[in-house]
């Protein structure tokens, strides 16, 4: 367990919410690595932008992170190593001294620093005792209670040294049950909960814990789940688990996706059903494995040669990922089609808290809904590819005797059998293309099937907020959190009234559905983390709809909501975003936003004060 | 193409082979392989490659997935993870299987996967009109290597043995009756087995012929030991003196893959949904 679990679950145990964010770099050890947590009485959705205390296990992370410190700001330092040079709280921790003194290894420290957190924080050490137990209970008591010697001498080194603690940590009397998940652990969980029975990837970051966790689990859950020789095989090898009658999926990131297309195309035209977890990383190619952006929407919407359906979907949090991954494996089957889970590394690897109870609901009231698979089959002779109304066919699990088919990488006939026929050829593609009608509810299909498990059907986007705010946030999946936080500051601090409008279910698009939301009078941003806006395209090409005013952000690290609340309030000064060499643009002039809007004028002069002084200081 | 009204035979489409390509001996050779085993269409499964080999697809019955170029195996261990009560034949040629996917190959020897893998080696890519296969002897003209083929051949029968095979043959399309009985002996072994059919392709190989093959190959004596490591590798490194021997190369007992899965006690498809989900959420308190 890594420090900054541990933190966050000594928060949720004792009331707290808490969202925790990780910066490493792509290196085994050694590097600056962060780990920031932001507790909160209300529910908290992304990072800070002010710290209130940082805890310095050398030099380095005082240097990374002072343009981010206050003058109210605690700093845990090392004497013997450096001096804050800025006029901050100054908390000294000898942590030279604790490692001779306990003859313990660097790595150790960790949990001295925790302890001594936790008596800043004015918090309960004796919850973080109770993680240590459970963590260390198998190499032994020796090393338990070794353990628990470190947190204390962090602890009591803070005691003893007088140091006026915070009480923001202290443990409230109600404490529910809560989880502390990242988005990979919510994906995990889902697809345990949604009956996968074969998962198989191959490591790449920011995936690759899913493949751990999910092989750690194999004893429980009883999946297979394979480390395979290559993105290839693992897909290959679950599109024949799949035909073979098991629920399946793969995980990986963009480079093992690129070569899992090929796949994808055939899983597309032989219709068999696949989950597949894309958590996006900064590329091209290898780019910045260890940081996040929202790259590979495009990519994912359009994988694949030649023309067949896919669904894609975008969790924007913790409980949407869980949520949305037993609808993928329900959509996977029901249409019988790829389903794409896309994530970013902001949402795969931070940390929220949830109620355990709510998600165990959501768990338990979940039942598979596999539509027209089926273990038997009535017809004779079996067509496997039948012409049908909504675009799906039945789909026997082999086994029956008297039947048998193939999946076939051809275009074929109704009964399997490859063909180059003009006709059939037709009236396969205009089958497999009624699976987006039906999905897009177009086709209004009446079935039993749909009485069974979730909702089979596209989703619209989700508004949060004043549906008649005059001005809304366009974004999708895990920028979800940051945004929400920015739009609370902006409604408390600045008395800005913006609405929200978040998409999950990206690709296909309910035109009519989606077009909807929008209007001629109101002010659209949209807020993605990549640089081509690669929403904003989408939207165009499914809709018409273009937003001209975008806010961008990558440079591989997340949007902080104070980014936001400053793009919108204009404040004067330097840009925040250059200070942290953040790559945050507004690449439209301001002039090509709607007409008509009334106070337009004022903030086209805003944004050319903004866009000026930037160019200044470049 | 006219359907062969056999509902629960092996038969299918007619084939479409050249007259005289050795594929249609070898699928002569599995179809009564499968049948002297007592196997039906509803029992096994089955991935083709693309090619000519891989044509097969609709030329024979089974519950079959006819995959992408060099994906057959790969698909194939999935399907028998899933499933393992149902026998897992992949057929594909020397191109698809050696080539494209040379590295799923390798992998499944090492996995041990409970599969047969039938390779029509007939050196060259027939499908796309006579360009050089991985196999083929270095300096092969082809009308992808005009000058002749710079590497030098793939040797499958010693990869499969170094790389953890359990069993590896080799066949020939002009000795029909030997490969049945190598084909039976495959599909009977539980674990990765390889056979390797050498196969004239009459359209574009002008060098391996029947006659090349009649004067190059022999069949392993009475008493050789298929069971001996050495001797095995002895008789796979042959090929260069362009020696082929003919039978079970060979043979070892190993648990194949799905016999390591404590899991895979039962079918996967077979098991009881998880449903007891507190015992993963506990361990995020």
């Amino acid at each position: 367990m890594t420090t900054g679990t541990v933190i966050s679950k000594i928060a949720t145990r004792s009331g707290y919410h808490i969202f925790s964010y990780f910066e490493y770099p792509s290196l085994i050890r050694g590097g600056n690595n962060t780990v920031e947590v932001v507790f909160s009485d209300d529910e908290i959705t992304a990072s800070k932008w002010k710290v209130n205390m940082l805890v310095c296990l050398n030099k380095e992370t005082f240097d990374l992170h002072k343009h981010r410190l206050s003058k109210d700001s605690i700093v845990m330092y090392d004497p013997d190593s450096f001096e804050p040079d800025i006029e901050c709280k100054k908390v000294p921790l000898p942590l030279k001294k604790i490692k001779e003194k306990q003859e313990i290894h660097q790595q150790m420290l960790n949990t001295v620093s925790v302890g001594a957190s936790i008596a800043m924080l004015g918090g309960d050490v004796g919850i973080f005792e109770d993680i240590l137990k459970h963590q260390f209970a198998r190499k032994g008591q020796e090393v338990v209670d070794f353990n628990i010697k470190l947190a204390r001498v962090g602890f009591d080194q803070i005691k003893a040294d007088n140091v006026t603690p915070l009480n923001i940590l202290s443990k409230k009397s109600e404490t529910p049950e809560k989880l502390v998940l990242t988005g990979n652990d919510a994906f995990s969980i889902g697809t345990a909960g949604a009956d996968c029975k074969y998962y198989a990837a191959y490591p790449m970051t920011p995936s690759s814990s899913i493949l751990m966790s999910l092989a750690a689990w194999q004893d429980k859950t009883q999946m297979v789940v394979r480390h395979s020789e290559d993105e290839i095989a693992v897909i290959n090898s679950a599109l024949g688990a799949s035909f073979a009658g098991a629920r399946s999926s793969v995980g990986t990131s963009g480079g093992g996706f690129a070569l899992m297309v090929e796949a994808l195309s055939y899983a597309g035209v032989a219709e068999i059903p696949i989950v597949v977890f894309l958590g996006m990383r900064p590329g091209p190619a290898t780019g910045m494995p260890t940081w996040t952006e929202q790259g590979d929407l495009l990519f994912a919407t359009q994988a694949g040669h030649g023309e067949f359906p896919k669904i894609v979907l975008a969790p924007g949090d913790v409980s949407e990922m869980i949520e949305l991954t037993l609808t993928a494996f329900d959509l996977a089957d029901f249409y019988q089609l790829p389903v794409i889970v896309v994530s970013d590394k902001f949402l795969c690897e931070s940390y929220k808290d949830v109620l355990k109870e709510v998600i165990e609901k959501k768990l338990k009231n979940y039942t598979p809904n596999r539509g027209k698979i089926v273990a038997k089959t009535n017809q004779s002779p079996y067509l496997r590819y039948k012409y049908e109304e909504d675009g799906v066919s039945e789909m026997l699990i082999p086994g029956q005797k008297g039947a048998f088919y193939q999946a076939n990488s051809y275009e074929h006939i109704e009964d399997t059998h490859t063909t180059e026929e003009s006709e059939p050829r037709k009236k396969q593609v205009e089958k497999r293309n009624k699976k987006w009608d039906t999905y897009l509810n177009k086709l209004k299909v009446k079935s039993e099937k749909l009485e069974v498990g979730g909702n089979v059907f596209f989703e619209g986007p989700k508004i949060y907020g004043d549906p008649n705010a005059d001005t809304v946030f366009v974004s999708w999946g895990g920028t979800k959190g940051i945004v929400l936080e920015a739009q609370k500051m902006l409604a408390s601090e600045h008395n800005k009234n913006i609405a929200f409008l978040h998409f999950t279910h990206m690709y296909p698009f309910d035109e009519e559905l989606v077009k909807s939301h929008f209007n001629d009078h109101t002010r659209y941003i949209l807020v993605e983390n990549n640089s081509h806006a690669q929403f904003g395209q989408l939207l165009r090409m499914q809709t018409g709809i273009d937003i001209k005013e975008k806010l961008l952000k990558y440079d591989g690290r997340p949007f902080f909501p104070e980014e936001i609340v400053k793009y919108i309030i204009g404040e004067k000064g330097e840009p925040m975003e250059q200070k942290q060499q953040t790559a945050v643009n507004n690449l439209e002039n301001n002039k090509n936003t709607k007409p008509n809007l009334p106070d337009q004028k004022e903030r086209e002069e805003e944004m050319l004060k903004k866009l000026s002084a930037r160019m200044m200081s470049a | 193409m006219t359907i062969q009204n056999t509902p629960i035979g092996f038969d299918a489409y007619t084939p479409t082979w050249c007259p005289g390509c050795g594929d249609w001996a070898i699928r002569i050779g599995i179809k009564t392989a499968f049948q002297q085993l007592g196997l039906d269409p509803s029992s096994i499964f089955m991935t083709f490659d693309i090619g000519c080999s891989g044509n097969m697809n609709d030329f024979f019955n089974a519950y079959a997935m006819h995959t992408l170029h060099g994906r057959a195996i790969a698909t194939a261990v999935g399907m028998k993870i899933a499933n393992h009560v149902l026998t897992t034949i992949v057929i594909g040629g020397d191109g698809g299987l050696y080539g494209e996917g040379g590295n799923h190959f390798l992998h499944a020897c090492r996995g041990n996967h409970d599969i047969t893998v039938i390779v029509h080696d007939n050196m060259v890519y027939g499908l796309t009109k006579g360009q050089v296969a991985p196999t083929a002897s270095k300096g092969y003209k082809s009308t992808s290597t005009p000058s002749g083929i710079v590497e030098q051949s793939v040797n499958p029968l010693a990869l499969a043995i170094t790389q953890g095979a359990t069993f590896v043959a080799q066949g020939f399309a002009g000795d029909t009756p030997g490969l049945i009985e190598i084909i039976k002996a495959a599909v009977k072994h539980k674990g990765f087995s390889l056979v390797n059919v050498l196969q004239p392709c009459v359209t574009f190989n002008k060098v391996n012929t029947y006659h090349y093959y009649l004067q190059h190959t022999y069949k392993l004596e009475k008493n050789y030991d298929p069971t001996n490591f050495q001797s095995a590798l002895g008789k796979s490194v042959e090929i260069l003196q362009e020696k082929f021997p003919l039978g079970i190369i060979y043979q070892t007992q190993k648990k194949a893959f799905h016999e390591e899965l404590p899991q895979l006690s039962e079918p996967l498809i077979l098991k009881k949904r998880f449903t007891d989900i507190d015992l993963l959420l506990n361990e995020f308190i």
